[in-house]
């Protein structure tokens, strides 16, 4: 019975069709969101073939043998970017045998890489994907007395095997309270062992004539920060102290040439200056407003409309638990930054166009030629009423049903159905 | 999930306290049963004008919605509200079509026994020395300069519980705070509210003291909680009786109040099996659990919880984080709701305290495109109205009907949507929040911090 009922209508297709194979598609009447210089376009029809956006235009005629997505005049967007997560490294945080986040008693640090511990069968890959996300940064945290995480990754939301887009897009490191509590105690503790592992790394391989030679990382690990330590790829630190800041601003200086992006940052504002003539970028929480710690007394809501007025160069995250384990309400911390000053598009580009840049993925934005990935919603995508009704990944139809909708649909008090709930 | 970290963190340090301290709960009976009760609220209005809020989109959180209407407060009360308000008012505010609420509740909360900044020293929230821990009030361990409080009254809260951890069978007594910024927690204490108690189920009890004596399962814990009934029972015998051998016993007076129907149980409780067991402990006891929170699995027994008349205080979106909490779906809520079932929100957090019209919003509008037709007038009573009587307080808040205290919240925008934001917050009629002119409170913590 349910079967047939979602056969009718088309929104209702489309939303329990499953995963298919890259085919062509036309959407009609979109409100389009390009991330471009062209800005948001009314009105607009776009042609998806062979998973890219091959014409945008008005009033196109749609070709033979596609399938039509009508929307009618709402959002179509690129997909959304979490730019910092733990996204399938988990199942139930709270079950250590569950969670690859980080390795407490490990032989190594910064070589670990995020992308082999990746299950994108998680459920909440699904779950997250249905909110609109296409993409997520994800990052091992760090353990032990290593300040280093690892090495994070950069996936793409399908749920397939073989969804890892970048298996080494970045390494992590915690500075600030964590940082500190495991280079033994203090925060010149733990600048002084990022110090060590850079030269570690600047010097490898020449250093290192046994496994051990370094003076804070082994030979894998220094060979694994080899790119980070020399700018080819970006170095993720996490603090929010304004001297902390101020002090990867100066390790910035030393070393030259680090590709520095700062988690956290709640006290950017008051050395955003600095911050942007170092070119430094930072990932924000917009919903950060307590003196959580003495790293971040001086937090405040409007810290992300101060940065983006001295010019700096952020990203929006959720840095919540939750947020972090599944990012599916990105939207809404972006949709808060607007809440507090920052300007609709700005805030938009921060959850798709700036990380796409920043870890060097296709998508972001929809111009002809693009790879086709994107979002049709049923509303603003940043306001929490909102929600996706169609998704392509490079072309690719997504499915919309997760866990989650699968639990919904059982349950729903509007079922007609008698039957025990173990047999709907 | 930050909760239980702190938990685990507390564990070591409070077990040292109770060493120096023992565990004397019992003092000799005092006699006489109507003398002032301990802590008394020393809460008072602050001074208010008369003032008529006019052209106003109100919410009223008894379900009506009116397109343009007025609100009249006096002596910090409701006195009118409708379309055709008449009165005299010494302040008139024009509210140019903005909405107009009720001030919001927010019925689980751990502000100022979780403060922030989050260190050690802050974790007064949870006495993790026993699993029966019923002597001990949340109050004792509530920081009035919680600079939480100043932001949650940003965020339109203007009355909200604190209770005691999970990690407990028998966590203690929580309390209902008017959220005004004040030195004193009896300052807060709103006034004749009826005390509460903080029960928990499932994993939390197990983990916390399955190597310290137990409970160490789920079936340790049903017995832990039938037990102490047990024991309440007696004691409560005792004490109806009185005479010269009933001395007081404040572990086993908190229950004996519940089964009195003085103290409301609040329940933390995910897995919607284990809530049908506990309303059968209920049963087997007679006294009444008013509400299930956190409740990710109501929506699986929504029917039984109308029948039952028990109350679930719910996330829009928070599960995974334990097994016990890993069938959270995002209509929770509003499917709970549309079973005929008292249906809240509730944060938890001192982050989502800030936003719940948000939290709300999202969930409502899951609830309507899973086929559900709430309006919004409806959907606000998870707001205000539905936490105000699972806390039992529903006579002087939740609602703006005329003779209730005037918490009132005028807004930027439409409150189910992201950028709504609160512009001004009455307390009993008194402006403590006004984003106008910069009116808001700062806790001693944040002096000389900023700029």
């Amino acid at each position: 019975m349910t079967f047939t009922k979602s056969l009718l209508g088309g929104l209702l297709l489309s939303t329990f069709s499953t995963t298919t194979w890259a085919q062509n598609y036309f959407i009609s009447d979109a409100k389009l969101v390009t991330n471009t210089s062209q800005g948001t376009i009314e009105k607009t029809d776009l042609i998806i073939r062979n998973g890219k956006v091959a014409e945008i235009g008005s009033d196109l005629a749609a070709p033979s043998n596609v399938e039509i997505i009508a929307a009618d005049g709402r959002w179509v967007t690129p997909g959304l970017i979490a730019p910092f997560s733990r996204l399938g490294l988990m199942d139930i945080g709270g079950e250590d045998v569950t969670n690859d986040t980080s390795s407490e008693k490990s032989i190594t640090s910064v070589s670990e890489l995020a992308s082999d511990s990746y299950n994108p069968k998680s459920v909440f890959v699904a779950n997250t994907r249905r909110m609109g996300v296409t993409h997520a940064v994800i990052s091992p945290s760090a353990a032990g007395d290593s300040i280093f995480g690892g090495t994070g990754a950069v996936v793409n939301l399908s749920g397939r095997y073989n969804s890892v887009e970048k298996p080494a897009a970045f390494v992590f490191v915690q500075l600030g309270e964590n940082g500190t509590r495991r280079a033994g105690g203090s925060r010149a503790a733990a600048l002084q062992q990022l110090r060590a592992a850079l030269d570690d790394a600047g010097a490898y391989p020449t250093r290192y004539d046994g496994p051990e030679d370094g003076d804070a990382l082994n030979r894998q690990d220094a060979s694994a920060l080899f790119k980070a330590a020399r700018g080819q790829m970006p170095l993720m630190i996490s603090a929010n102290r304004a001297q902390d800041l101020l002090n990867i601003i100066k390790l910035k200086n030393e070393y030259g040439s680090l590709d520095i992006i700062i988690l956290g940052a709640a006290e950017a504002w008051k050395i955003a200056d600095e911050l942007a003539a170092a070119k430094i970028k930072v990932m924000i929480d917009p919903h950060d407003n307590l003196p959580t710690s003495f790293d971040s007394v001086e937090a405040r809501l409007d810290n992300i409309v101060l940065l983006d007025e001295a010019g700096v160069e952020y990203v929006i995250t959720n840095a919540s638990a939750l947020g972090i384990q599944r990012p599916a309400t990105l939207a809404q911390h972006a949709g808060n930054a607007v809440g507090n000053g920052l300007s609709w598009d700005k805030a938009f580009a921060a959850i798709t166009a700036t990380p796409a840049k920043w870890f060097g993925l296709p998508g972001g934005s929809i111009s002809e030629g693009a790879n086709a990935t994107l979002v049709v919603w049923d509303g603003d995508p940043l306001n929490v009423t909102s929600a996706p009704t169609n998704m392509l990944i490079e072309g690719r139809r997504q499915s919309l049903t997760s866990r989650q909708t699968a639990l919904r649909d059982r349950y729903n008090p509007t079922s007609d159905d008698t039957r025990l709930h173990k047999y709907r | 999930m930050i909760k239980i970290l702190r938990m685990t963190l507390l564990g070591t340090t409070s077990l040292a306290l109770l060493a120096a301290c023992g565990d004397k709960t019992e003092t000799k009976n005092e006699g006489k049963a109507d003398k002032a009760p301990a802590f008394a609220s020393t809460y008072a209005p602050q001074p208010s004008e008369t003032t008529l809020i006019t052209n106003a989109r109100i919410i009223d959180g008894t379900g009506q919605e009116l397109e343009s209407g007025s609100v009249l407060i006096a002596d910090g009360r409701i006195s009118a509200i409708g379309t055709e308000v008449k009165g005299e008012a010494s302040l008139t505010i024009d509210a140019g079509g903005k909405y107009v609420t009720p001030g919001i509740i927010d019925i689980h909360s751990h502000l100022g026994n979780y403060p922030t900044p989050s260190v050690h020293a802050h974790g007064d929230g949870n006495e993790v020395t026993s699993p029966i821990t019923s002597e001990v009030y949340a109050e004792h361990g509530v920081w009035p300069q919680d600079p939480g409080f100043d932001e949650a009254l940003q965020g339109g809260v203007t009355t909200l519980h604190i209770l005691p951890g999970s990690a407990n069978l028998f966590g203690g007594r929580g309390v209902t705070l008017r959220n005004i910024p004040a030195r004193t927690v009896q300052a807060m204490k709103f006034p004749d509210a009826p005390y509460t108690l903080k029960m928990a189920c499932g994993e939390n009890p197990k983990r916390v003291y399955g190597n310290k004596g137990g409970p160490g399962s789920r079936m340790g814990n049903v017995a832990g909680y039938r037990k102490n009934w047990i024991k309440a029972q007696a004691y409560k015998k005792k004490r109806d009786k009185g005479g010269e051998d009933f001395s007081r016993d404040l572990q086993l007076e908190t229950l004996a109040d519940v089964l009195d129907g003085k103290i409301l149980v609040q329940m933390h409780c995910y897995r919607a099996d284990e809530m049908v067991q506990i309303l059968d402990i209920a049963k087997e006891f007679d006294y009444k659990v008013t509400t299930f929170h956190h409740a990710v699995e109501s929506y699986k027994i929504a029917d039984i919880l109308k029948e039952s008349d028990t109350c679930s205080a719910m996330w829009a979106d928070w599960y995974g984080f334990k097994m016990e909490s890993y069938d959270g779906i995002l209509e929770n809520v509003p499917f709970v709701h549309a079973a005929g079932a008292c249906a809240m929100i509730h944060s938890d957090d001192e982050k989502g305290i800030q936003r719940l019209n948000q939290e709300v919003a999202k969930t409502w509008a899951h609830g309507n495109r899973a086929g559900l037709n709430i309006p919004k007038a409806e959907a606000w009573k998870w707001l205000s109205t539905n936490p105000a009587k699972a806390l039992g307080i529903s006579d002087e808040t939740g609602t703006l009907e005329v003779g209730k205290r005037a918490d009132i919240v005028i807004w930027s925008a439409d409150p189910f949507t992201t950028y709504a934001r609160p512009e001004k917050v009455f307390l009993d009629g008194a402006l403590m929040f006004d984003k106008e002119n910069g009116l808001k409170p700062k806790s001693d913590f944040r002096l000389g911090y900023g700029e």
